[in-house]
């Protein structure tokens, strides 16, 4: 499914129970935009409220997200070339993406957040915000991470553990990704 | 923490590495040669408990032609580089797209995929190695072909050659992939090309046909091997038959195991009942859609009490049969009755069909769906079931009876219990044997519990070799200590074999625990 952002506003119904209303809210609103895209589309997969901070992140940073719902790696498999890629998955969409990228693509970055901790591996040289909440959520921090990783140059292998905030209300383990066709 | 070390093939110096690198860009074309780490991370993703720095490649090889494999081949012994050869990479549990060890390049045939024949007379295919399994099948579609195929679970994503090559197993009539297979081409170490069965013979119409050949039978000597880089393979597909019953068979107890191999045992020898039938463990059966958490947070092995209750909300038994009948409607009917009177003799089996099995839920629709070959990804959901991404399949292979059931549940449950992890199994029921097949699911986030994972499969594979059960396949990291369940003399003829045939230990160093 290929949802453009008037598509996705007019069928706010399709998306339905697993979205949050804050998916149409967010990409209606202005707020907090970069005043150009400078930067293209990338593709958006997922299907909560983590999502739609994702794609907020993205487009602060001048990255115009395309949602895709959820993460079909056979569907995401058959776009063309140089096709970029983030959002959140399980652990079978995880292992099915990064098996399918193989001679196929590039795992720009990885994140697992879990109660205790973001994990994120980049490929793309140090990462470096803290995904701190003060400037919104974590998962727009991310976003913005993601949008800089997507076009930096870096090539070594980092890894980082970010502690979350004591109390941070965490309901299960997410799973996010970057990745380039 | 930053990583930009150079990885380098064990035993070469860098020289000689960018020296064989240029070549291959000679013989590949730049685009064919990976090199840069986020290219290479996806070769780098295993699940099994080993240690990531051990299973990170130099290079991955992209290549189209068995013109270019020659090639690579021959750079490969000049600078004494060694490869590990994968077809479409998706061993997943296995050791996935990964080497064998660190420094290995990835030769990555995925790009070779020519169907380069379907004969729907004969009912054969001769493939290339990155055929996948849904490339297979759409061109039978899209041909209108009556013609069906036999994906192991990942159906889609896989391929046949691969599969075939590592000895996997699928569900229908055709579920023993290497029974099926016929005639190979293969490239060898020093760079020659042979073709086995009838392929030596020019102009031969029956390569895909007749296995045997002349003289020694070697197409064995290719699979779960590193003798040689298969380039091209031959395979039986089923016809379509004009009618299929898929049916579920559900039994309450654990000790009930040793009833339903007892009479299924004399159904698939008579062929009554032709395909792998598979009997699957409720964690199993629930586990493709269901998350643990939903029943227990413990750390420990899933208590009995939470079974029960996932029997009771999913409506799935502790063992659920899956089957299936093939063959005319009449055909069907009889030997419908023959599986109901069998199965009905003892009054504990449920037995159902049809919109009842459909309504049951469970697998039912998934199986249903891979016992007539189509392509379904649904048993990816297990990855969902404790999280974490740890997988290792644990499959240990006896006889096609009940007395040798209980003990192995029982010891498995017994060794998984002790390290706190769950019991997600089934026994895969063949001709006349038995894979009894266990999926150790972990968090493979947490150090502590990849260590425990590592010790509990090795537990296992010792554990049952003393009892007489050895696997019929393993994943990377257990390839040596799985080598030498089976014996010294075994592993010395294996070792032979790799002097002659591969003396400068280029192909695949480890596979099988066999190396030069
Ligand atoms: C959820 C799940 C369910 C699964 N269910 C099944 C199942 O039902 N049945 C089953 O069999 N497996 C199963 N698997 C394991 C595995 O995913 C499959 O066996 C898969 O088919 C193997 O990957 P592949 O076909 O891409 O083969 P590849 O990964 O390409 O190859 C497998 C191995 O064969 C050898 N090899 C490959 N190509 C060549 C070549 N050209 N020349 C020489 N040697 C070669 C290599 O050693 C390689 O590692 C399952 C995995 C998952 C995650």
């Amino acid at each position: 499914m290929k949802l453009t952002r008037r598509q996705l506003m007019k069928n706010g119904l399709l998306l339905g129970a697993s979205v949050p209303l804050s998916l149409g809210a967010a990409w209606a609103s202005d707020v907090g935009l970069a005043d150009d895209p400078a930067h293209g589309s990338i593709s958006l997969f997922g299907v909560d409220r983590s999502t739609t901070e994702l794609g907020q992140g993205l487009r602060q940073q001048g990255w115009t997200p395309r949602y895709e719902g959820r993460l079909d790696p056979l569907a995401l498999n058959a776009q063309p070339a140089g096709t970029l890629a983030t959002g959140f998955t399980d652990e079978a969409g995880l292992v099915l993406l990064t098996s399918l990228l193989a001679g196929r693509g590039r795992v720009l970055a990885l994140g697992r957040h879990d109660a205790g901790q973001h994990r994120l591996l980049s490929h793309r040289g140090p990462i470096a915000a803290p995904l701190a909440v003060d400037a919104g959520s974590w998962q727009a921090a991310l976003g913005r991470e993601y949008a800089r990783l997507a076009t930096a140059s870096g090539s070594a292998r980092h890894r980082q553990d970010i502690r979350r905030p004591y109390g941070e209300s965490v309901s299960a383990t997410e799973l996010s990704f970057l990745v380039r066709l | 923490m930053s990583t930009t070390q150079r990885i380098l093939p064990k035993g070469v110096s860098e020289a000689d590495f960018d020296a064989a690198l240029v070549r291959f860009r000679e013989i590949l074309g730049a685009d064919s040669v990976l090199t840069e780490g986020d290219q290479l991370a996806p070769y780098t993703k295993i699940m099994m408990a080993g240690d990531d720095k051990d299973y990170i490649p130099s290079a991955a090889l992209l290549p189209t032609t068995t013109e270019q494999v020659k090639g690579i081949v021959r750079t490969c012994n000049e600078y004494k580089v060694p490869i590990w050869t994968i077809s479409t990479g998706k061993n997943l549990g296995y050791g996935s797209a990964a080497p064998g060890e660190t420094g290995q390049v990835i030769l990555d045939m995925h790009r070779m995929n020519q169907i380069l024949d379907v004969d729907p007379e004969v009912c054969t295919a001769l493939l290339e190695p990155g055929v996948t399994y849904q490339q297979l099948y759409d061109y039978i579609k899209e041909n209108d072909l009556k013609l069906w195929l036999d994906p192991p679970a990942p159906s889609a994503i896989a391929g046949p050659v691969g599969n075939t090559l590592d000895r996997g197993v699928g569900y229908t009539p055709y579920g023993e992939h290497f029974m099926f297979q016929c005639g190979m081409e293969v490239v060898l170490a020093n760079g020659e090309v042979v073709r086995t069965g009838m392929g030596g013979i020019e102009n031969s119409s029956s390569w895909q046909v007749f296995k045997w050949g002349y003289g020694p039978y070697i197409d064995g000597l290719f699979t779960q091997s590193n003798y040689g880089i298969v380039t091209k393979m031959g395979l039986w597909l089923m016809p379509e038959p004009p009618a299929y019953r898929p049916f579920v068979i559900q039994y309450d107890d654990l000790e009930d195991i040793e009833e339903i191999v007892d009479v299924l045992r004399p159904l698939r020898i008579a062929q009554i009942i032709p395909n792998a039938v598979v009997i699957v463990h409720t964690l199993w059966d629930a586990g493709t859609h269901v998350q643990r958490k939903t029943y227990y947070e413990g750390s420990d092995s899933i208590p009995r009490e939470a079974i029960e209750r996932i029997k009771q909300d999913e409506g799935v038994g502790e063992w659920n049969v899956y089957a299936a009948l093939y063959g005319t409607p009449e055909q069907i009917d009889v030997n419908w009755k023959i599986v109901e009177q069998a199965f009905g003799k003892s009054g504990k089996a449920k037995i159902m069909y049809g919109e009842e099995a459909e309504k049951r839920g469970g697998g039912f629709e998934y199986r249903a769906a891979l016992m007539r070959g189509d392509m379904n990804l649904q048993e990816f959901g297990l990855y969902n079931w404790r999280g974490g991404g740890g997988s290792m399949w644990f499959a240990p292979v006896s006889q096609a009876k009940g007395s040798e059931t209980k003990d192995q549940t029982e010891l498995a449950q017994k060794i998984l219990g002790k390290y706190g992890f769950d019991y997600v199994a089934e026994y895969i029921v063949g001709w006349r044997d038995m894979h009894h097949v266990i999926d150790l699911l972990y968090n493979r986030e947490d150090p502590e519990e990849t260590q425990r994972a590592h010790d509990c499969f090795a537990e296992l594979i010792d554990e049952f070799a003393k009892r007489g059960y050895g696997l019929y396949r393993t994943n990377t990291e257990f390839m040596e200590q799985v080598a030498g369940t089976f014996g010294e003399p075994l592993r010395e003829v294996h070792k032979t074999l790799k002097n002659a045939l591969d003396p400068n230990g280029i192909l695949s160093p480890g596979k099988s625990g066999i190396r030069s």
